[in-house]
């Protein structure tokens, strides 16, 4: 085994071969920047320019990219609040608001590193596991898949911070907005209401984008002013590196955490970085900096995310079962060239596994690099007026999101639960809860589906699931335990004046959502309905109740584990100038729907640049030729399609 | 000499003929570019299928095309050949790439489906197999042991509409009873569950099935007991040519039953299976395209198929199956998608009764 590494580094002296590694990783740390392109996007766009090479390049250009995906989207994530990728979401929620403090050099430096580290945690765990890999994946059965998927929903609980009635109901709106499609259980579809784009479920890309993305950009743009008012740049820089040494052990467990979740196909990267948040807020005694800025918040999920990819590739060489969409590229990739990823891998194709594992290893270390570089100029941006900034964000994030499946509806899935995400960050509803319901609400209802047709009620006595089950009980135990113990009797007045509030409006919708999403569920076959009627039902009376505190006034202090609204932002003004902006990217999205892409991002973009920013002519102009030049070179050098109108009057 | 004159004549006209339909083929495509629409997501099988072959057919249709690939997925991948039919021309510029369960959406009529195959031509066809296999606890050693097995069948699926529907149709035929436990998100994770004993009996397709189980067999881990058969050009159901020495489904039926198979059942089960396995991937063209677009590409696959360089390559993808000119096979493709009513009727029972599906 030792042998073919030595072999597969050889190949790096290859200027060739380390240079097409170089392009990969660059590729990827560009890519990774772009709200909603993500790992997929970047390894589809490098697939057309493999034929020209031999396998042992064209898997390190590939790796490269893959690898450094979830370094750079951290930039996105922590700078404006936008996850670029799904798995950097839980990033967002400590890296952003560190940025809105100032402390934007701190954050991004801890996150590279821990990212450098965990992918650095997850290589090792790789080459380690290689021997054993078949029989470690075999272990986990259905059951103990479910179990671990339950696991994760446990966590989200965990995320629900002092509001659990609206964290619970802002899970069971994940968990039914990821059964919109064909059920795992009866080929039967729900809630597609006979659209054909609805039948493969929402897009995970869109949905965190909207959730957290557009949400963000709403909001920054009604409190006005810039990111950060003040900046912290070189001596964040290193206070970022004293983090990662601080906290070091947070950091194992998360890479630790997301080696494991990559290496059992099927939960997926973003559930990786989820768990091992949710792990870093259970094993903390002091939470309430959580979701207000915590560097733990931001090395656990870090540390995970570059991890699940290099624990991903373990059931994608040794199974032919690739966990994610990236990987299942790579495994085309593979078999483009005649190799089909299988048992066999380890004995005819040793090198190879050895220069994907070194390709892991170097990229890491170059995209970490490169992103660490970059850190103080990136930081820079935050001290841009936010006006002028956010029509870039919209555009490349309304670019983004169209490559999820090219269709309109990719676009109208990210502006409905961007709507959905603001209201919840406007009133205090914490979003992890929603975005882990989704990722695991597919999962978790197959492998209970399988479980109990496969074994009956049997399968909840096997020692994998108990075991799973018990640190699931563990961890509750020991939150509540050390919860009671460090928090405070801080008791609120009850108003007891009932008065109708905008957000027992809010609540009611959700409500009347969850009402008819169960009265929908209702007519669905048995099976398929199953999941839906178990979830929307008690949803709808946690709905209730939080309706009947909204109409009491009774929530004041919700300390929810999610981003705060500012104050600005959240003043009367502010609201309206909120709703102001949506009103404006529904008419942009009109606008791609009825003319186009180009022409509707042309009028768009000069619009917004004279009534929001009050830009001169001549500003407006250079920001507009600028735009185009990156859209079109972007559009032109990876052959991408842009989204077309009823009446495109300009191609 | 007259009649020599007359066949010299006759040859200098029908080489001029050639010559003229070479150039006129060859302007065709000349810098010009095909753009194929795959509706799956990139890296799916259909998506690789398509970028092994875009190269050599690059190579090969006079003119030397560029070949664009475009991914449009979603809907189940119907929208991406719907999207091909209502949104492209028919100037033969615009291909798509389709796989079995486009053709098992024809066959179930469901209604989402704006496409009609018949409209199609079809250019290159690249058939694939599927091996079903055993655990060794079962007792099984052949296809007619069957009724013998020391535990019930139980057989991990996707979906009872997908393809695992050949497996659902060839152990009615049979008459065995398999517990489909359905809801595994792809053949390979349903092959992670035959591994560790959550289901006993499995099939996969021929790449899958000598890259992954074939090392199982090897190390007595699993039995070969049949292959589903192709369909071949007189309708009729014969051996994989992949696996000469295991009987197919057809066979398998006269061992159990000393009977040939016939019936609604094994009506549906030829028209699934060859939409399944014999005519999986097909790279159509509208049936309007130019003439001579259609004859640059089909005289592509012949000398495609003649090329030791793509014929050595392309073998691991294509899984041991030669790639086929469209036309030859347009009889047999065409006679796949006039399913009998009544076999039609079997299948849509079968699911609703069987496995609570109704088809919409």
């Amino acid at each position: 085994m030792w042998d073919s590494a030595v072999v597969a580094l050889g190949m790096f002296l290859n200027p060739l071969h380390l240079c097409m590694l170089l392009v990969g990783t660059i590729e990827g740390v560009v890519i990774g920047l772009l709200p909603g392109m993500g790992g997929t996007a970047c390894v589809a766009i490098l697939l057309p320019f493999i034929y020209q090479m031999g396998p042992h390049t064209a898997m390190a250009m590939l790796v490269g990219a893959l690898a450094v995906v979830h370094t750079s989207d951290t930039i996105t994530a922590v700078l404006i609040g936008t996850p670029a990728s799904s798995a950097s979401a839980a990033t967002v929620l400590d890296g952003h608001p560190m940025a809105r403090q100032g402390q934007a050099a701190r954050a991004l430096s801890a996150a590279f590193l821990s990212s450098l580290i965990g992918g650095f945690i997850g290589v090792i765990a790789l080459t380690l596991s290689i021997p054993v890999a078949r029989p470690l994946v075999l272990s986990f059965g259905s059951p103990e898949l479910f179990m671990l998927c339950f696991l994760g929903l446990g966590f989200a609980a965990f995320l629900t911070g002092e509001a659990p009635l609206k964290g619970l109901v802002s899970a069971a709106l994940g968990l039914l907005v990821g059964a919109v499609g064909v059920a795992p259980s009866v080929a039967h579809y729900r809630y597609t209401f006979d659209q054909l784009y609805l039948m493969d479920g929402l897009p995970l890309v869109c949905v965190a984008l909207g959730l957290f993305g557009v949400a963000e950009v709403v909001d920054l743009l009604a409190g006005g002013g810039k990111i950060a008012e003040r900046m912290d740049l070189g001596h964040g820089w290193m206070q970022g590196v004293r983090d990662v040494v601080q906290y070091r052990w947070l950091l194992v467990r998360g890479a630790l955490i997301g080696v494991w979740v990559g290496i059992l196909p099927g939960i997926g990267a973003s559930a990786g970085s989820w768990m091992s948040y949710g792990h870093a807020v259970v094993v903390s005694k002091d939470r309430e900096q959580f979701g207000k800025g915590d560097v733990r918040g931001i090395i656990a999920p870090e540390a995970a995310n570059n991890a699940v990819e290099a624990g991903d590739l373990i059931p994608t060489l040794l199974f032919s079962v690739p966990g994610g969409a990236p990987s299942a590229i790579l495994m085309g990739a593979l078999i483009v060239f005649g190799i089909q990823p299988g048992p066999r891998m380890i004995q005819e194709h040793m090198d190879l596994l050895f220069t994907i594992i070194w390709s892991f290893a170097l990229a890491n270390i170059i995209g970490a690099a490169l992103c660490l570089a970059l850190v103080v100029p990136l930081a820079r941006l935050t001290a841009i007026r936010f006006d002028y900034l956010a029509p870039a964000i919209l555009i490349i994030m309304i670019f983004g999101a169209y490559q999820s499946s090219r269709h309109l509806g990719d676009l109208a899935v990210m502006l409905g639960l961007g709507l959905l995400g603001w209201g919840m960050k406007r009133l205090g509803w914490a979003r992890p809860p929603f975005l882990i319901a989704f990722v695991l609400s597919n999962p978790t209802e197959r492998y209970l589906w399988i479980s109990v047709n496969r074994y009956g009620l049997s399968w909840l006595t096997r020692p994998g699931a108990l075991i799973i089950l018990g640190i699931l009980v563990a961890s509750l135990v020991y939150w509540f335990v050390s919860r009671k113990r460090t928090k405070p009797s801080e008791t609120v007045q009850a108003s007891s004046e009932w008065r109708f509030r905008p957000k027992a409006v809010f609540t009611l919708a959700l409500m009347l959502l969850l009402a008819a999403a169960a009265w929908d569920a209702s007519g669905f076959p048995f099976y398929a309905g199953l999941l839906p009627l178990v979830v929307a039902i008690p949803g709808v009376a946690m709905a209730a109740g939080q309706f009947v505190l909204d109409l009491r006034g009774r929530d004041q202090k919700d300390e929810v584990l999610d981003l705060a609204t500012s104050e600005a932002a959240a003043s009367r003004e502010g609201t309206l100038r909120a709703l102001l902006v949506f009103a404006i990217i529904v008419a942009y999205y009109g606008l791609i729907v009825a003319v186009g892409f180009r022409v509707a991002t042309l009028v768009f973009l000069v619009g917004f640049l004279r009534f929001l920013p009050r830009a001169g002519w001549g500003r407006t102009a250079l920001y507009t030729a600028g735009m185009f030049a990156v859209i079109e070179a972007f559009a032109w050098l990876l052959d991408m399609e842009l989204a077309e109108g009823i009446w495109q009057v300009w191609p | 000499m007259k009649r020599i004159g007359i066949v010299l004549l006759g040859g200098v006209f029908v080489l001029c003929g050639a010559a003229f339909h070479a150039v006129e083929a060859a302007q065709f495509y000349a810098g010009k570019t095909i753009e194929v629409v795959v509706p799956f997501k990139e890296g799916g099988g259909t998506d690789v299928w398509m970028r092994v072959m875009a190269p050599y057919l690059q190579k090969h249709i006079a003119g030397n095309p560029k070949i664009l690939i475009r991914n449009i997925p979603g809907g189940e991948s119907i929208h991406g050949v719907n999207q091909y039919v209502q949104r492209f021309k028919a100037d033969g510029l615009s291909m798509v790439a389709t796989s079995a369960t486009n053709y098992f959406h024809s066959l179930l009529g469901v209604k989402a489906v704006q496409y009609d195959f018949a409209k199609l031509r079809p250019l290159l066809v690249n058939p694939v197999g599927g091996v079903v296999y055993a655990a060794p606890n079962l007792g099984v050693k052949t296809a007619a042991d069957l009724p013998k097995a020391k535990e019930r069948l139980v057989y991990a699926g996707i979906s009872a509409t997908g393809l695992d529907l050949v497996m659902l149709l060839a152990f009615e035929i049979l008459g065995q009873d398999l517990k489909a436990v359905l809801g595994y998100e792809g053949r390979g994770p349903s092959r992670l569950a035959f591994e560790r004993g959550e289901s006993n009996i499995d099939y996969q397709t021929t790449p899958a099935y000598v890259a992954s189980v074939v090392p199982l067999i090897k190390e007595g881990k699993a039995i070969p007991l049949m292959s589903f058969g192709q369909v071949n050009e007189a309708g009729a159901l014969a051996r994989d040519p992949a696996f000469p020495d295991l009987p197919s489904l057809g066979e398998a039926y006269e061992a159990l039953h000393k009977k040939k198979p016939a019936g609604a059942a094994w009506e549906a089960y030829m028209a699934f299976n060859a939409a399944a396995f014999t005519i999986q991937k097909i790279l159509w063209v509208k049936a309007e395209a130019p003439v001579e677009s259609i004859k640059a590409v089909l005289e592509g696959v012949d000398r495609l198929q003649k090329d030791a360089e793509f014929n050595q390559k392309a073998e691991k993808v294509l899984g041991g199956y030669p790639a086929l000119r469209g036309d030859r096979l347009e009889a047999a493709i065409q006679r796949t998608f006039q399913l009998p009513p009544e076999a039609r009727r079997f299948v849509l029972d079968l699911l609703e009764k069987k496995y609570s599906v109704v088809v919409k």
